[in-house]
């Protein structure tokens, strides 16, 4: 968690918020504040479930957990929602990586197949041209 | 709201005739769509990373300044958000003029900044970046359905060091002063004026004569926010003088405050001193205005102020 030391979790409702820890924080405690920071993540299910915006400013540090596909997969799994991989682990969300340390967001791995996650009204075919 | 249909351009703007250099050439301009501004996030990415990862995919990017390696223009690329480098948030499409903005108040690392008027965010996130993430940003805008889109573009670009409120922005709180504010206050949105293709002709809005009033509130109550040594930039996108000068000489005349100079290696016109038999303050020259013939891009209005 050395990578987030840096930061304060907020929780509210189903979801968690860090903002980058800074002694000017304390200036905004007497504020109505409808949005804190950046959402990190949300409870799906059982699951706590990072978001694809946390995934893409902090997925670089991951060291577990990571799927480097290439672009052909890659396009498969935003065409048809997921892919056919074999993956040495348990279900879970995995980090999606491409050439170049580009980390789009996440997938989900069950029992051999991997599903996408990101979010399908942001990311259009038409992006991977 | 009474909306008025004008003839056409010339109509439009023939009143700052006298105003504007080149006037006609000014004109011509308006003929033009705007080209595309993208402003490279180096919150999420670098620079050279992108520029080379769009050639790759056919799209030149030129620089629009030696002075900034964050902002070009790119020809021949009518929807910038339908690419990747969007959705992953290295990029942003952003008038030239609306990126100067941030650069001219220029918040430095580990400070207090308010942005008055924050919304849809794309200067917020510009102020993040220039921060590096760091210190505490406010982003406030008073109605709650624009915090929606305020707060995707804050996630899209990787900004972690800001909140969002939804105050008036004429009535603030006073409790804490802030060490940076923009103040990019509502406006008759003049300077995104170009003649569109379908021929849509510009129209008069009578609803927004009282937009003065409110931004000298806002203007006042930004000053009244800002710390000692704090710098504020009040900016709008008009050329309307009773909306640029006159509420910044409304402040002068209130307050002690300074005009600082603007320096951002691109071209522009200093501040009026007199319009429409009004004289400003002198110092309102140190103000600047962007017209969209001299840099091709959406005319603008900045002043950067600080306390006497």
């Amino acid at each position: 968690m050395k990578t987030l030391d840096g930061y304060f979790l907020f929780e509210r409702k189903k979801g968690w918020f860090i903002l980058g820890k800074s002694e000017q924080v304390k200036n905004g405690a007497h504020l109505k504040i409808s949005k804190v920071g950046l959402r990190a993540f949300r409870k799906v299910g059982h699951f706590i479930k990072p978001t694809t915006r946390f995934i893409q400013a902090f997925g670089r540090y991951a060291t577990k957990g990571v799927f480097h596909m290439d672009t052909l997969q890659f396009r498969t799994l935003v065409q048809t929602g997921e892919i056919p991989v074999d993956l040495a682990m348990e279900k879970g969300y995995v980090i999606l990586s491409l050439e170049d340390n580009v980390i789009p967001g996440l997938g989900f791995y069950a029992q051999g197949i991997l599903r996408s996650q990101l979010p399908r009204n942001e990311l259009r075919e038409s992006m991977l041209e | 709201m009474d909306l008025r249909p004008v003839d056409s351009v010339n109509t439009a703007f023939e009143h700052y005739k006298n105003i504007i250099p080149d006037f006609s050439l000014f004109q011509e301009s308006l003929k033009v769509l705007f080209p595309v501004h993208l402003r490279i996030n180096g919150l999420l990415a670098t620079p050279s990373k992108v520029v080379a990862a769009l050639k790759k995919k056919g799209i030149c990017l030129k620089r629009v300044s030696r002075e900034y390696n964050t902002l070009y223009m790119a020809e021949n690329l009518p929807y910038p958000g339908n690419l990747l480098e969007y959705f992953l948030g290295y990029i942003h499409p952003q008038a030239l003029t609306s990126a100067l903005a941030a650069m001219a108040l220029k918040p430095l690392k580990n400070t207090f900044v308010l942005d008055m008027c924050a919304a849809p965010g794309g200067k917020s996130a510009h102020l993040a970046d220039l921060m590096e993430n760091t210190g505490f940003m406010v982003c406030n805008d008073l109605y709650t359905n624009r915090h929606v889109p305020l707060g995707h573009t804050l996630s899209r670009l990787g900004v972690q060091n800001s909140v969002v409120t939804g105050y008036q922005a004429q009535e603030f709180p006073l409790r804490h002063q802030f060490d940076f504010i923009l103040a990019d206050v509502p406006c008759s949105c003049e300077g995104k004026f170009r003649i569109e293709p379908k021929g849509i002709p510009y129209r008069e809005d009578k609803g927004k004569v009282q937009l003065p009033e409110i931004q000298k509130k806002i203007l006042l109550r930004g000053f009244d926010l800002l710390k000692e040594n704090g710098e504020m930039l009040y900016a709008t996108c008009t050329y309307n003088p009773a909306e640029n000068e006159s509420v910044v000489n409304f402040l002068l005349n209130e307050r002690d405050a300074e005009l600082l100079p603007i320096d951002l290696g691109v071209v522009f016109e200093p501040g009026l001193s007199e319009w429409n038999h009004e004289t400003y303050d002198r110092r309102l020259t140190r103000t600047a205005r962007f017209y969209p013939h001299r840099i091709d891009s959406v005319g603008f209005f900045m002043a950067r102020i600080g306390r006497k």
